[in-house]
């Protein structure tokens, strides 16, 4: 009895609640899943939490599904060959931006130059946080011979130039003479020139996006009305929800959830090929040992990658052999390969001299051949994957101790270089340099080569590519690197990190994108179609 | 009474500098920082990491860190957030209310449980083992997955309550809110439910074994009148005092709750903020906290001489 009465109130609750918002997804409203809150909506003071913002401020360009640098505000993307790009003499370069006429920001003023001008400006002037000044301190000035016309004077040549305003323009008319760090009218809703704006910000719960009237792109566009993105930072939560129907779309699913959503009628998995890749850094300054190349390919003989992605990872990743992924332009497959071969593994470490000793564990001289493997605690897989590398490198008498570390410690300890081996992974943008993780003087705080890898051709090679901006040219560099790379085996690299995105079944139009830029990037075209 | 109060809270105050010293190493001494995020990205350059660490004043010697911050907090500049540059009281005002609903309604739940359960306990040998069975195994139950299991069954498969979050979207009337607190309030005061029974049981065992109890019933007061009005109002007094001071680990417990069910109370905005290292929000949110459970023990103490004459203090 009590319980037919709790039963009944508790439906008549749920009723008055309007069904708790369990409606599907529709062209009215889509409900986004998000793992956190952002801490802005200004573009150019966090990396993370593209896809609230590219719905709201668009980028000059931005790059789509297969990694290919597109137009989006901007009428071309500048190159060689269309004359957008021309080298100077004094070894500077000069890039002519051309913008989309007649696009204008939500509240009406036309979207110009001026604003191309005033964001370089605004960033270089350094008296608010902007998250990363990379690129733009290399720009002497930016002439605004017309109004859609923006020519930017570099003072050196700078290859990823083609990604300099990715993240979009900042609003003259309403920032000049402010403290962008304190405008929170901006940071909190930005003024762009996107499909959407900022409706309502309701703190620790969602920010609800808008369609505006006005698009650039016609009438027709967007499709969907309005986009809700609420806060759900524990997983577990966002996979309920994801399945009772309250939340519709869930980007950047982790791993180990995949299996459990397979089965949803109401939910489609999209999946494309990440451009990152999981690898084992090997510190060669801490743990001396890694500094033998015999040894780092030993190790790399001795891991089971495809039993490791068939197994751990149910497939959902392909084993990649370098740290360029081959959706770039600039990836170079025909690299040496280092395939799973114990008997090969314990042949080179004889060869180096480690010796196996009593307990199986090689030493030399006195030092055994054991050093400590950290990850990132809470991420599932990666613990699964630390122990099963741990297992086949102790086939081949070596001691990985895994040790699991906070996800806010692991990056502050390869900065100050306090670990042996890592296990994680690097996510890239389109452009593919990769400079700041194997050139020689890049070591921290230089840079990110947290192997500690000393080599001066590889170092050359790198540091040419970064000066030339000839395509062609670029790539052949790219591939001599990635060969040099592939030899010297800095660190162990396993497999490329897929993406994958939970939708819902009756979306069209939804690509996903390899890289940071975040799956929103073609937002303005997704539709609900009712089978 | 108004010395002895005077008397106490002057007692607390190099109590809570000593908190706010011992606090501020810790956070400091967590692995990690407010730039740490920034170093995920590749393209996040060492001298941009320098200008951030700079603009922040992380470059400045711990001491002196330590004392201007102590020094502006005190005079109630608690600073911005580092993590999204708002001012930090404004982020804890704008969570607390969110809390506050929920551990009120939650404390308010478990005592009107606890009471009827406690007494019934003590009373009844039947019930009791049943009591004491059930309650055992509320107190032993995980929060969080206590949490995740209440969500697995009214949201996904039966379908009457929603998951997580304060309100719907569009929605936060008065039948919305309420659908949306069931199962955040239910995780805690459960557990709390459980407990306080346990103590409110004990105690009034021994109140019904003590003389008076005896008198009483010589006098001939019926067996109702007996347990609540002479056994019931006695044994209150732990029960009070407990139901007071565990207000901190309801609070410790809201914490967990919020992230289960996204509360966007200033438990999940703690999460957050120890996360990213947001020293200045970690700051705020641990001197309230131990400011409250200073204050709480305070009631506690004070609660207890109103109900007990034979404690009331000599003037």
């Amino acid at each position: 009895m009590t319980r037919a009465v709790m039963a009944l109130a508790v439906s008549a609750l749920a009723a008055c609640s309007g069904g708790s918002g369990r409606a599907g997804a529709s062209n009215d409203l889509l409900v986004v899943g998000y793992d956190r809150e952002p801490d802005t909506l200004n573009r150019y003071a966090t990396h993370i939490l593209e896809d609230i913002e590219s719905c709201v401020v668009e980028g000059l360009v931005t790059n789509d599904e297969k990694m290919n640098i597109v137009p989006l505000l901007a009428t071309d993307v500048p190159t060689l060959a269309n004359g957008g790009v021309r080298l100077r003499r004094d070894g500077g370069m000069d890039v002519t931006w051309k913008l989309r006429p007649g696009v204008k920001w939500h509240d009406g003023v036309p979207h110009t130059s001026a604003d191309v001008k005033f964001t370089a400006d605004a960033i270089n002037k350094g008296d608010w946080k902007p998250e990363s000044t990379d690129g733009f301190d290399r720009i002497a000035s930016v002439d605004t011979p017309d109004s859609l016309t923006a020519i930017v004077h570099y003072k050196e040549v700078y290859a990823p130039y083609q990604l300099q305003f990715v993240r979009g323009t900042l609003p003259k008319h309403l920032l000049e003479g402010r403290d962008i760090d304190r405008a929170a009218d901006y940071n909190r809703a930005p003024l762009g020139t996107g499909p959407y704006r900022v409706a309502e910000w309701k703190t620790g719960e969602y920010i609800a996006l808008e369609k505006v009237s006005d698009y650039w792109r016609g009438p027709g566009y967007p499709k969907i009305k309005r986009l809700l993105f609420r806060f759900l930072a524990n997983t577990t939560t966002r996979i309920n929800q994801l399945k009772a129907g309250e939340v519709h779309l869930v980007a950047l699913v982790p791993w180990d959830k995949v299996r459990e959503l397979r089965d949803v009628p109401s939910v489609r998995l999209n999946q494309v090929v990440g451009n990152g890749y999981e690898h084992v850094t090997l510190n060669e300054k801490r743990f001396p040992p890694f500094a033998d190349v015999r040894v780092r390919r030993a190790l790399a003989h001795a891991i089971d990658r495809d039993l490791i992605v068939k197994t751990i990872l149910d497939g959902l990743v392909t084993v990649v052999n370098g740290p360029i992924q081959p959706l770039s332009w600039a990836y170079e497959p025909r690299v040496a390969t280092y395939a799973f071969d114990p008997a090969a593994a314990r042949a080179l470490l004889d060869s180096a001299g480690w010796a196996a000793g009593a307990d199986g564990i090689r030493s030399r001289g006195g030092t055994r051949l054991a050093f400590t493997l950290i990850t990132q605690a809470g991420f599932a897989i990666r613990e699964n994957v630390a122990q099963a590398i741990q297992k086949q490198l102790k086939d081949v008498g070596v001691e990985a101790q895994v040790k699991l570390v906070d996800g806010t410690t692991i990056s502050t300890t390869w900065f100050s270089g306090d670990f042996d081996a890592m296990l994680h992974w690097w996510q890239q943008g389109a452009d593919p340099e990769i400079t700041l993780f194997f050139a020689s003087d890049r070591t921290p705080p230089a840079g990110r080569n947290i192997n500690y890898l000393h080599d001066d051709a590889l170092t050359a090679l790198l540091y040419a590519s970064d000066r030339t901006v000839d395509q062609a040219k670029r790539r052949e560099l790219f591939a001599r690197a990635q060969v040099r790379v592939a030899e010297l085996v800095p660190e162990l690299v396993l497999y490329n990190t897929a993406k994958v995105d939970a939708v819902p079944a009756t979306l069209t139009h939804f690509t996903g994108n390899p890289t940071n830029t975040g799956p929103f990037w073609n937002v303005h075209e997704w539709e609900i179609v009712r089978p | 009474m108004r010395g002895y109060v005077a008397r106490r809270v002057a007692q607390s105050v190099p109590l809570v500098v000593v908190v706010s010293l011992l606090v501020f190493l810790l956070i400091h001494a967590a692995p990690g920082g407010p730039l740490a995020l920034y170093l995920d990205n590749p393209n996040v350059r060492p001298q941009d990491i320098e200008r951030l660490r700079k603009a922040l004043g992380l470059d400045r010697p711990l001491a002196e860190q330590y004392l201007a911050w102590l020094w502006a907090f005190v005079r109630g500049d608690w600073g911005y957030s580092y993590a999204d540059g708002r001012p930090v009281l404004q982020r804890l005002l704008e969570r607390l209310p969110a809390t506050l609903e929920l551990i009120g309604t939650s404390t308010i739940l478990a005592v009107f449980v606890a009471v009827p359960l406690g007494v019934m306990s003590a009373v009844r040998r039947g019930f009791d083992r049943a009591s004491t069975a059930g309650a055992i195994a509320a107190i032993s139950l995980p929060v969080f997955w206590f949490g995740l299991l209440l969500q697995l069954v009214f949201a996904n498969a039966l379908g009457w309550l929603p998951s997580s979050g304060r309100t719907s979207y569009g929605g936060g009337g008065f039948g919305d809110r309420l659908a949306h607190l069931l199962l955040p309030v239910a995780v805690l005061a459960v557990v709390h439910a459980a407990a306080w029974s346990r103590y409110l049981r004990s105690s009034m065992r021994e109140t019904l074994a003590l003389p008076f109890i005896q008198a009483a019933r010589a006098r001939g007061v019926g067996e109702t009148g007996i347990v609540l009005r002479h056994a019931l109002r006695n044994a209150s007094l732990p029960f009070v005092t407990v139901v007071l001071l565990d207000a901190s680990i309801m609070a410790s417990g809201a914490v967990v709750t919020e992230s289960v069910f996204a509360w966007p109370g200033i438990g999940s905005l703690f999460t957050e903020a120890l996360a990213k290292r947001d020293y200045t929000v970690l700051m705020a949110f641990l001197m309230c906290a131990s400011v409250a459970v200073i204050v709480l023990n305070l009631a506690a103490d004070l609660a207890v001489h109103a109900m007990d004459p034979r404690t009331r203090l000599s003037e």
